[in-house]
Parts: structure tokens; C-alpha cells; sequence
């Protein structure tokens, strides 16, 4: 798997191409970044002490947040690493739901059960 | 890598600090007998800090973008140790109109 592939049906023509490899790499780091501050705002919001609601809210705003600084770090110019924008700005959301719900309950029963 | 590592590890750090305070302002309001209505302003000061830490640990860590032209410079698909035994140039390709500009 070393090299990269090539979607294209002809090469002399400006049908766009792009490597294939790369761009699961860099799916891999968007899914890296959100499952970790999935699990950051869950202890977060555990310590405070959010309960129903208000706490699904503050998972949301991280994940602007998180959307924001990932556009940022792809430069606003997403045709340089992905092939949509949709990818950069929704692609882990519910998945980090469960490590946030996880955690959240994690964090709130150490500092206000226990 | 090493200083996002180290930024995450700290933000980390800062949070369990201020678990480790609300656990003890909790224990005061117990003895007091008071409600708790949130934890104190240092300690939102610490949660604060440790997220904007930990964002910036958390974008910076997982690896950088890497771009996926197949024209860029870092996007050579050619490298002449990997593949130089197999590329024959005796093909039937000698005969199309030489367009093509070959990057050294």
C-alpha cells in the first residue's frame, strides 16, 4: 500500500484526481481530534455538574468549536486535503456522542457521587 | 509531535486539578450544609484553561494535513529507489507527442 491511487480515466485530460491514501489519513486525524475532545468536554461537563439537557447543548458547542479549529487548520481551503467541506465539518460527530455520554457520567458520579 | 503531546498532558493535568478542588468544595458544602449550585470561579478558571489547552493539543497532536493533489511537491509519485526495476521504457508510449514535463 505504499502508493498513492489514481481515480482518473484518462490522464491527459483535467478529469480532478486525487490520492486516495492521504485522504484517509487525514480522515484519521479529523477522527483522532474529535474522539479526544469528545472525552475532554465529557470531563468537563461532568465536573460542572450538567445534567439532561444542558450538557448535550455543551457537547454541541465543543463540536463547533472543534469544526471551527479544524477549518482553521486546514487553512479554509479544503480543496487541498479533502474533497468536501461536509467531511471537514461533520464527519465525528455522533460518534464522539457515546465517548462524551461515557465520560460525562464517568466524571459526575468521581466529583459529586463518590 | 513531542510539544502537542506534552500541551495535552498538561491540559489533562489542569482538569484533574480542578476535579480534585470541586471534590474538595463539595466536602466543605457538606459541612456547611449549603446546595451546590456550581463550582467555584477558580475552578471554572482552571476548566477553562485546561480546554483551551486541550483543543490545542487535540488539533495539533493526531498529525498534520497532508495534501491530496497528486501535483504537489510532497505528492511525487515517482521515487527512484522504490520502483526503478520494474519502469521499462521501451513501450508503446515512445510514439505519443512528448507533452508531458518530467519534474527531477
Amino acid at each position: 500500500m505504499g502508493s498513492s491511487e489514481k481515480r482518473s480515466k484518462d490522464v491527459m485530460s483535467d478529469i480532478p484526481t486525487f490520492s486516495g491514501e492521504n485522504l484517509q489519513k487525514n480522515l484519521k486525524v479529523i477522527q483522532n481530534s474529535r474522539t479526544f475532545l469528545s472525552i475532554i468536554a465529557g470531563v468537563l461537563a461532568g465536573i460542572i455538574g450538567f445534567t439532561g439537557l444542558t450538557g448535550f447543548v455543551f457537547y454541541f458547542v465543543v463540536m463547533l468549536i472543534t469544526s471551527v479549529g479544524l477549518m482553521a487548520k486546514a487553512g479554509f481551503s479544503a480543496d487541498l486535503y479533502f474533497d468536501s467541506w461536509n467531511r471537514v465539518l461533520f464527519d465525528g460527530f455522533l460518534g464522539g456522542l457515546m465517548s462524551f455520554v461515557l465520560f460525562w457520567t464517568f466524571a459526575y458520579d468521581l466529583v459529586h457521587i463518590f | 509531535m513531542n510539544l502537542g503531546f506534552v500541551i495535552g498532558v498538561i491540559g489533562v493535568l489542569i482538569l484533574s486539578h480542578a476535579g480534585y478542588s470541586t471534590i474538595q468544595y463539595r466536602g466543605l458544602l457538606k459541612i456547611t450544609e449549603e446546595e451546590f449550585t456550581g463550582p467555584p470561579l477558580n475552578v471554572v478558571l482552571e476548566l477553562i484553561v485546561g480546554l483551551a489547552l486541550s483543543m490545542w493539543a487535540a488539533l495539533t497532536f493526531p498529525g498534520k494535513f497532508l495534501s491530496i493533489h497528486p501535483d504537489s511537491d510532497e505528492n511525487r509519485a515517482v521515487s527512484l529507489p522504490d520502483n526503478s526495476d520494474f519502469m521499462i521504457f521501451n513501450h508503446r508510449g515512445r510514439l505519443f507527442p512528448p507533452e508531458i514535463t518530467m519534474k527531477f
